[in-house]
Order: C-alpha cells, then structure tokens, then sequence
C-alpha cells in the first residue's frame, strides 16, 4: 500500500505536470497567496499580510508547508501547471540558479536598483541574487551563523563568551567537566554545520574553492578538519546525534551548552520561553586559525520569488517592492527576533544588533553557507556523508572519498 | 429481458450496455492504477527533473542505480525488513491467537496485542522514535532495570536502527496477525482435532500435527501480505530515521523516494520504484506459487 501511494503520488505529479497552459489570468488581485516551507512563520506571516492590506491594499495570505521535499516538488510542479503562486520561498545558490536557468523566474533587477539606491538593502547581497547581470527574488530574510549559548550554565561554570578558538576550547573542557555537553551536534539535516565552520575557520579559500571543484574534499586541508571534528567528538563535546530533542529543548534544559545555528533560531528559541538577553545569548564563532586577520562570519539569505508567469505579475511585484520598506521590515524582524535585510531597520533585541553591527564592520568578512555554496548534488552527498560520520567518526576517510566521487561525477557532468 | 445472439453471447445493443456500466469502473481503475503505473515506467526510462521535458536516456538510471555505493545497505535492510518483519510479526500474532483461542477471557488477553493497531504508521513512528532516541525511554528503562543497552544509540548505529524499527512495527502488527489467526482458529473444522484428541493428542503435538496443517491456508495469505507489506516498508523508516544516519537505515522505498523528492531526480526515482515493483512482484509470486502448488498437492 505504502509503495502503492508513493507511486501514484509520482504518477499524480507528473500528470499534473503534463496539464500544462496557460495560467488564468486574474488582474487586479486584492488578495496574493505566498506559499513557503516555513510553516512554523505562519503567524509572522500572518501579521505581515494584515500590514500589507492596510498599507498598499493588498492581502497577503500564507501558505506553509514543513516538509521541505513535499514543497520543492509542488513549486517545480507548478511551472507546469495553471496552480501558481503569487509569491513562493525558494533557496539561493544552485538551486535558484537552476530555476532561473530554466526561465521561471521574474526579473527584479528594477526592484533591487530602486532599494539599493534608497538604502534599503545592502549593495553585498546584490551577488547572491544575480544571474547573468540581472537580480531574481527579493530577500527573505538574511541569518548569519553564530553560536547560541546558555547564560545561566555560562555562568554557573564561571565562563563568558569566548573572543578565540582557544578560549571556546577552554570553555568546553570546563563545560564538560560539569557534566553538561558543550556543543550541540546532529547527525540529520543541520550535519554540515560544524564542517562549514571548522573548515571557514582555518581555510576560507580551501572552503570557497570545495564550491567550484577547484579543491577536493581528499585534500590534506579537509582531511585535517574532520580529523579536528572527529578529535571533538572522542572528547566527549557534542551531542549525540542520536538524540531527537529539539536543540532549543537542549539548550534550555542546560544539558546542551552551545548550538551553533543562524541567527533565524532566535525566534526557536524565545518561542520555548527563553527570554533573549536573560536565558540566553549569542556570540560569533571565532576562527580556527588564530592567524586570520578577520572573523569569518557564515551567512545565508532566504530568497521570496515571483513566478514569470504569475497569475497576476503585477500585483507579485507590488508586494515585493513594499515587503523592502521599512515598514514590512520592522515589522518582519521585530515579529520574528531576528536581523532584517534592511540596513535601516533595528531591532530591540541587543545581541542581534551587536551580531549585526559586527557583520558590517571590516574586522569580519561574510561567507555563503554550505549548503548554499556547493551545488545541489554534491550538498546532498555531503549531507549524506556527514550524517555518517557523525555515527562513525573513524570512518572520515571513506565518507570523504565517497564525497569526492560524487563531487567528480557532478563536475564531469557539468564541464560537458 | 436480456437478448441473447445465435451464439449465446449478449446482442450488440446489450453489451454497449454492458459497457456503458462497466466503463466508469474500468476507466477509475485505468486512471488510477494502469496510466500512473505506465507513466512511472517510462520516467524510469528519461531523465526528467521536474523543470525540464523527459528526454530519453535508455537504461542508464539502472545502471546508475546497480552501482549506487547506498544499494548494498538498502538491499541488506530491506532483506532484513522482508524476514524480520514477516517472521517476527507473524509468528508472534499465531502464538497470542493459540495461547487466547478457548480459554475464559481470551479476549481481554488479546485487546492490548490488538489496541496498537488503531495507530497510523506515521504515528507509530513518532511514538516510537521518542522512545527509540539516544538518551530515550528505552535507554531509561534499560538502564533502571540494570539490563544492557542503556547506552546503546538504538537509531544511529547499523543494523541496531532496523531491527529495532522492525521490533516497533511487530508491536503494532502482532495484534492483527493474532485477529486473522484468530478466524482462522473458529473456521478449521472441529472433527479432526475432536478425533485426534481422542487419539490422546495434547498440546504441541496436537498444534504441531493438526491444528498447523488447517491453519496453512490463512497462514499463506497472512505470510504474503506481511512480506508484500515489508519489502516495500517506507513510513516507519522515513518518520523515524529518514533514511539515516548516512543512509544507513535506508529501504528500498525509501530510496526510491530520497532520489524522487529529496533530490529531485524524479527519471531515476521512478527507475527505483520500476526495480521494486519488479522484486515485489517477483518475490510475491514465487512465494505464492510455491505455496499454492503445495497445497494442491495436498501436502496440507
């Protein structure tokens, strides 16, 4: 049966998909819906859809999916269907790549030109939305990866946020001789998190260059941070990743010192009852190699797409262009407790500011997640190889050259 | 009043009747079953993606899939759900239904065996991945009652990770195996066992001589459902462990839909699915012609 429903689900997709035309017009929309996989932001999203009604006249209603698979098969089955959104959530890197290369997705270079030039989003994000000299999407929402940590268990053991690697070092042995577990660590979907910063931390051009396939995942470079990983899992400082506990459970519980996540799990965690501040606080990771003149921060930034097709373009295009005011950001971040993609917008929250002025200043250089960074094929067989050697540690070498393969295949395609 | 041709058969006007009746029936079952079953065996012959047409690529999502580094795990697991989920649940629901039948408050025996299986698969897996998870109630419990395995990280290490989703799955299905059992029990006639108990058979050798043979016919069916059933196991795994960690406890389905949706290679997930439909369809068959054959031979 089991089998049975995935193979008509399969079936379902592609017949939808072979229905094809044109997608039915309906100008002068007063009600847009903006489908993501961000079900948990429904309320947000809420709250922004009613601010939109009351500033521009038109009705934002979300729809969210959790499942991340299920939502990326329905957004690609829609550029073959007459059921489009008006508005969709989408990823940066490869995959928006993918779909503008495949011409599904408005232009809205007119968009960024006009928010640039009135300061309401930053020329440095510009390259993430680029392809071929035009800008797609507008952003999300913006996150840079930093280590969230318990105040009370920090200062029950004595401890304050470490400045350097060395510190945070010191830190975890103490942590651990408490008896509380230093890092957060899982072996599913965030795997990649602590490879990205090991490796950002000691080599930012070895990390850059895994990207284009300049680097192999076999090089001694790479080898030597899973060796420095692995070395962290032997002495007992991360999680196991076998626990299925939310982090933010972990963190407030006090069994989990430190969670390395984008600044996006603030809202995770003040919606468990951490109070920001008070319960907890956040400080960039510093580097591996203390030799790096400036702290590598890792950013991500989530992108909100308007189909070239959209049922109504010009309404999609209205939206975007206000979600960028000042207005819809504060709004968005106040809501949620996290950074805006709006320079001008501040938020109450000081710890944000302060990882927010950091991220401008020139001591820190800004860096593309892992998982936008490397194209679609090779993130998944990393994940997959993380996953596994987050069970076996001792297996690094195998699991890199697995990577390798998979790396190999996906750049002998992509040279033809 | 039915007209009949010289022949026998129905008049022409009647069986464009006929057809008219049976034609909603026909075309349900050819749109929903037949077209999409068709449609994936040709997918699992292109490369479609989802964002561009299929175009045809032979057999080389076969290829690709006979030399996936992840085949090997996900044939292993999915032999091992194919015996385990078919021995264990099997076996256990015959006992409950034996140990039960005719005794005073069998019933009330049988209804916690019975109560798990009002449970979705999804919701059985959620249940049973919080007790399942490292520092989990099964850690917990191992570890009050001073047994081993209180550390044991009962969904990260392999094959640990199947077998205990395997012993999940029996405690929801041991019940229902021990209901159809259980009809097959009241069904069988009473003079054999009357008169081999006359013969002073008891207990195993009345079980082992009698009642076994009567019940092989259910226990056919039961066995094949339980092994269709598990060959194509993806829920429970998928909620659980999806797959994981590192494709460890990866099935056969749960391949097919890691490479359909996850990575969006619907051409070679349908290549996947094409392959195990072809096992299934294979196993069920060999399975049930052996059977069918044996019986007919009167060996039972």
């Amino acid at each position: 049966m089991r089998l049975l429903t995935a193979v008509v689900a399969t079936a379902a997709l592609a017949l939808t998909a072979c229905g094809g035309g044109d997608p039915a017009k309906s100008e002068g929309k007063t009600q847009i819906k903006l489908y993501n996989d961000k079900g948990a932001w429904s309320p947000y999203f809420k709250d922004i859809g009613a601010l939109s009604k009351q500033q521009i006249g038109l009705e934002m209603e979300p729809v969210g999916y959790t499942d991340a698979p299920t939502y990326d098969a329905f957004i690609k089955a829609s550029f073959r269907t007459s059921v489009k959104p008006d508005l969709f959530t989408w990823h940066t890197g490869g995959q928006l790549e993918e779909i503008v290369k495949a011409g599904q997705v408005a232009d809205t270079s007119s968009l960024w030109n006009e928010a640039i030039g009135k300061g309401y989003l930053p020329e440095s994000l510009k390259p993430y939305y680029t392809y071929d000299g035009k800008q797609y999407c507008v952003p999300l929402n913006i996150a840079y990866w930093v280590m969230f940590y318990n105040k009370k268990v920090f200062d029950d053991a004595g401890l304050q946020p470490p400045k350097t690697w060395a510190d945070m070092m010191t830190a975890a042995a103490a942590l651990k001789a408490k008896g509380v577990t230093p890092f957060y660590a899982t072996s599913q979907l965030f795997n990649f998190v602590w490879f990205q910063q090991l490796l950002i931390g000691e080599d930012p051009q070895l990390y850059n260059d895994l990207a284009t396939g300049k680097a192999k995942f076999t090089d001694p470079g790479v080898v030597k941070v899973m060796q420095q990983w692995k070395s962290l899992i032997d002495m007992g400082y991360m999680s196991d990743p076998g626990d299925k506990t939310d982090p933010q459970e972990l963190l407030k519980s006090g069994k989990v010192a430190m969670a390395p996540f984008g600044t996006w799990f603030n809202t995770s965690m003040t919606q468990v009852g951490m109070k920001p501040g008070t319960d907890y606080g956040m400080f960039t990771i510093p580097n591996v190699n203390p030799a790096n003149t400036k702290t590598t921060l890792l950013f991500e930034s989530g992108p909100l797409c308007i189909l070239d097709k959209a049922p109504d373009k010009a309404a999609s295009m209205k939206f975007a262009q206000w979600w960028l005011e000042p207005a819809a950001q504060e709004k968005w971040a106040t809501s949620r407790g996290d950074v805006s993609a709006n320079p001008k917008v501040t938020i109450p929250d000081p710890s944000l500011n302060e990882i927010n002025k950091a991220a401008g200043s020139s001591d820190v250089a800004l860096s593309s997640r892992f998982f936008e960074l490397v194209p679609a094929p090779i993130l998944t067989a990393a994940l997959d190889a993380f996953g596994a050697f987050s069970v076996k540690p001792g297996d690094y070498q195998k699991q890199l050259a697995t990577l390798q393969k998979a790396a190999d295949d996906y750049w002998a395609k992509a040279g033809k | 009043m039915t007209k009949r041709s010289r022949r026998g058969g129905l008049a022409s006007s009647d069986r464009l009747g006929g057809y008219g009746f049976v034609s909603p029936a026909v075309l349900l079952v050819a749109g929903l079953l037949y077209l999409p079953f068709l449609y994936t065996v040709y997918l699992g012959f292109t490369d479609y993606d989802g964002l561009y047409p299929a175009s045809f690529v032979g057999l080389e999502n076969f290829r690709r899939f006979l030399e996936d580094p992840a085949l090997t795990t996900s044939v292993r697991n999915t032999l091992m759900w194919a015996v385990g989920a078919t021995v264990i649940p099997v076996g256990l629901g015959l006992l409950i239904a034996v140990l039960s039948y005719g005794i005073r408050g069998g019933a009330i025996y049988r209804l916690p065996f019975m109560l798990p299986y009002a449970l979705s698969g999804a919701g059985l897996a959620v249940i049973w991945g919080f007790i399942l998870q490292s520092g989990g109630a099964a850690n917990d419990v191992l570890g009050a009652l001073g047994l081993p395995g209180a550390t044991m990280r009962f969904l990260v290490e392999e094959p640990a990770n199947t077998i205990a989703m395997i012993i999940a799955l029996t405690w929801q299905q041991a019940g229902v195996n021990a209901l159809l059992f259980l009809v097959g029990l009241q069904s069988i006639p009473k003079e054999p066992q009357e008169a081999a108990r006359l013969d002073g058979a008891t207990g195993w050798r009345l079980f082992r001589h009698v009642t076994w043979p009567l019940l092989a016919p259910l226990t056919t069916v039961v066995v094949g459902l339980s092994l269709v059933a598990s060959l194509k196991t993806f829920d429970i795994v998928w909620v659980t462990t999806q797959g994981g960690p590192g494709r460890n406890s990866e099935t056969l389905a749960v391949t097919m839909y890691r490479d359909a949706f996850v990575s969006a290679e619907y051409g070679y997930g349908a290549a996947v699915a094409f392959a195990l439909s072809l096992v299934t369809g294979a196993v069920s068959f060999m399975y049930l012609r052996r059977q069918m054959s044996a019986s007919k031979e009167g060996i039972v």
